[in-house]
């Protein structure tokens, strides 16, 4: 199982690698996205609007980035990946190469937020972290609905159905995110990277467990 | 009528007749701020669990959905997910309309749990609009099952989990502000609240059955129609 999720994660990364072009668009699209902002809030910023602005862009990347995962597999490549790998494995090798890709891409953004804003989180090592284990809740939600919406023409419904869904995480990462900058009582850092920890496992158990459902005819 | 199958049916309806008398009519604490306002308490809030209920049912009518595959089960689930967004619809604007008497505003932004029904609102609309994109019958249930799984257990995180965590919320009880069961006449509320919660949880569900009933009946219509 190890081993096939491992080929499935590789051919992600060969199939992107090789179309440079939806590679190129994702990182323009956040390089794009940063500059405007930068521009139009005129290159000051304090630091909670810097990190409310960090997760916005990251989380329309990542609406970005995920929405295509399964339009190839769900529909040309559909019997052929089924007949190959079991569902379980589809969906954590899908987790795995997303959560890799969202963890890059939001360096990216912190890169080019650093660069452009002069604004820097005090506890460096910290945010990382959140960072991680964002991408990681990012991802498993954003994968299994993807999965959902691949097979609808309705090209904004990945946005509705993932915002609500999101915005219990994407709380405790912008509070937790607030905490590397400055936080009086180590007690809250632990308790909020516990909660983040445990709804990434929430979210990766619930994908796994309800994959297999959409992943039929 | 068979009083063994409806007696939930009678009882719902003496209940509800109680709480509009008792909680206009009946003694209540005296606080400052609050003052006649807490008679919202037996509107309210009986709303809330009303509609946590429905939504309960509505998943596990999906987990059975996704298990056995028949079509009565969607039905069911989705009919449960409507009345549920209905209740919660009435519980925001009774909330807000509380919410002005007595935090002096229509929508309160520190106010996590406002914030987190807000957002379960906007999850169960997402829901309907998932419904509305598949054609076919069979995927449109099986799709919205797993989302609609997927929903309620985000739904009790953001409810239930967050506001303890955040810990920023004006309600009795959180944050430091004195909860319903320190207020020491609280006997007289309860007389009436758990009366008016009971009450109003068996009412939605009976108008979820109501829905159920319709929409079955349609279905059989548009089957004899294709005959």
């Amino acid at each position: 199982m190890v081993q096939h999720i491992y080929q499935l994660v590789r051919k992600e990364v060969q199939l992107e690698w090789r179309q440079k072009t939806a590679l190129g668009t994702i990182f323009i699209y956040v390089l794009g996205t940063t500059f405007l902002v930068y521009l139009i809030f005129q290159g000051n910023i304090t630091i909670p609007t810097w990190i409310a602005l960090f997760w916005i862009i990251a989380l329309f990347t990542t609406v970005n980035a995920a929405s295509k995962s399964f339009i190839k597999d769900a529909n040309e490549q559909f019997y052929y990946l089924r007949s190959m790998a079991s569902p379980v494995e589809i969906i954590l090798s899908k987790i795995i190469y997303n959560a890799l890709l969202i963890t890059v891409l939001a360096l990216v953004i912190y890169g080019v937020m650093v660069l452009f804003f002069n604004e820097n989180i005090a506890d460096k090592k910290l945010f990382l972290l959140t960072i991680v284990l964002g991408s990681i809740g990012f991802s498993n939600l954003f994968t299994l609905l993807s999965a959902i919406t691949a097979r609808t023409q309705n090209f904004a419904l990945l946005a509705i159905l993932g915002f609500p869904i999101i915005l219990p995480l994407l709380l405790l990462i912008v509070k937790m995110s607030g905490l590397s900058d400055f936080a009086i009582q180590e007690k809250d850092i632990y308790l909020h990277l516990g909660a983040i920890a445990l709804l990434d496992v929430i979210t990766l158990l619930l994908a796994v467990v309800l994959f297999p459902f959409i992943w039929q005819d | 009528m068979n009083m063994k199958k409806h007696w939930w049916k009678l009882l719902s309806i003496l209940l509800l007749l109680y709480t509009l008398v008792m909680g206009f009519l009946g003694p209540i604490p005296g606080l400052n701020i609050l003052e006649q306002s807490i008679r919202n308490l037996y509107f309210h809030v009986p709303m809330w669990f009303s509609m946590m209920f429905l939504m309960l049912m509505s998943m596990i009518y999906s987990i059975r959905y996704l298990h056995r595959q028949k079509v009565e089960d969607d039905v069911k689930a989705h009919s449960y997910a409507i009345v549920g967004f209905v209740f919660g619809l009435l519980g925001i604007i009774t909330g807000s309309i509380w919410a002005r008497v007595t935090w002096g505003a229509w929508w309160v932004f520190q106010e996590v749990k406002l914030n987190g029904a807000a957002a379960a609102l906007l999850v169960y609309a997402a829901y309907f609009i998932l419904r509305g994109s598949f054609e076919d019958e069979e995927k449109r249930a099986r799709y919205g099952a797993v989302y609609s799984i997927f929903a309620f257990v985000m739904y009790m995180v953001l409810i239930n989990v967050i506001p303890r965590i955040t810990n920023s919320s004006l309600h009795p009880g959180n944050g430091g502000n004195p909860g319903f069961n320190s207020y020491d006449l609280d006997s007289d509320l309860r007389m009436v609240f758990y009366p008016a919660v009971i009450g109003w949880v068996l009412l939605s569900v009976w108008m979820t059955t109501l829905l159920v009933r319709i929409k079955q009946v349609f279905r059989k219509k548009h089957q004899l129609d294709l005959e």
